[in-house]
């Protein structure tokens, strides 16, 4: 698993295309639901956030959602799933309260995804960094 | 061209200044700022004074170009050895924006070709922006455009720029370009 992440309108779709040109691409932000069917041998899956915040799923099933993935990536070496989720956690404390429970919920996600994925990179306006791997 | 961004209050108009006198040092050559800046209230009048201030310290003078919009009309005021420092990409960029009736689709391109105009014509630009992509967008569609807008004006100047560089608490990141 690769995990993309950065600031909004920083370049993570530009990034991601030149290295996966021949990628399966399933939006968030196109109104794909996030069970899609990973069908194809690299699949990236578009708006993380988006898709926490639309699915009524707790940090738990989102666990089980990422080790499907994990399960499916592991089935053959050539599988990879790359996940891109703009990083929405530097503002101001949001005032309303639903606002304040999909950063949480987004930021723990996040960290859960990393913290298994084999690559993490922080694209910073078409430029990237890798933070681990 | 280097590309210097970091948040309200992060050190990057300082660390901007110290960058910008070292490279002047190094090519005996003149300090231009190019202050984008319109004092609209006295508390943004007292931070431009600070600013000139700190300016005024350093041993080496500085001249200063107060150009709200339309950058590349002063262009010839540089010569090849000159050093120019833009304070902020931002503050331009909501010039341009507000000091149209209508929505210019074209205000990305005639910014870039702005900041190239100048920098074919000194030595360094090095030019200073503000990081404010990093919340929740609203659905606010104005704020998305504005966003966008922002967003790939900055990746276009990174692309252009030698050096880019993340200021945090006063301690500038290298994130594109080689150690100085």
């Amino acid at each position: 698993m690769h995990f993309v992440t950065g600031g909004a309108y920083n370049g993570k779709r530009q990034w991601v295309r030149d290295r996966y040109p021949e990628a399966k691409w399933i939006s968030a932000y196109n109104g794909s639901p996030i069970l899609a069917e990973l069908d194809a041998p690299v699949v990236v899956l578009e708006g993380l956030e988006k898709w926490v915040r639309e699915n009524s799923y707790t940090r738990e099933e989102w666990k089980r959602q990422i080790e499907k993935w994990l399960n499916w990536e592991n089935e053959s070496s050539f599988q990879r799933v790359v996940l891109i989720g703009t990083d929405i956690s530097k503002g101001i404390v949001p005032m309303e309260k639903e606002h304040r429970g999909w950063r949480d919920l987004t930021g723990w996600v996040y960290q859960d995804v990393a913290a298994v994925s084999k690559r993490v990179d922080l694209i910073w306006y078409g430029v990237n960094q890798t933070i681990k791997g | 061209m280097i590309f210097i961004t970091g948040g309200v209050r992060s050190g990057k108009s300082t660390f901007a200044e110290k960058l910008a006198t070292q490279k002047a040092i190094e090519l005996e050559g003149d300090l231009h700022y190019l202050a984008t800046g319109v004092p609209s209230d006295e508390e943004m009048e007292k931070r431009i004074e600070r600013h000139q201030q700190e300016r005024q310290v350093s041993h080496l003078n500085w001249t200063t170009w107060e150009q709200s919009t339309k950058i590349e009309t002063i262009a010839s005021s540089f010569s090849k050895k000159d050093v120019v420092l833009l304070d902020c990409v931002t503050t331009l960029l909501n010039n341009e924006l507000f000091s149209q009736k209508e929505w210019d689709t074209e205000i990305l391109g005639r910014l870039v070709r702005g900041f190239e105009t100048i920098q074919e014509n000194c030595a360094e630009l090095i030019l200073v922006s503000n990081e404010v992509l990093w919340e929740g967008i609203s659905g606010n569609e104005l704020v998305l455009q504005y966003s966008r807008i922002l967003g790939h004006l900055h990746q276009a100047l990174v692309a252009r720029s030698d050096h880019a560089y993340l200021v945090e608490s006063g301690i500038p990141i290298l994130m594109k370009g080689e150690r100085q």
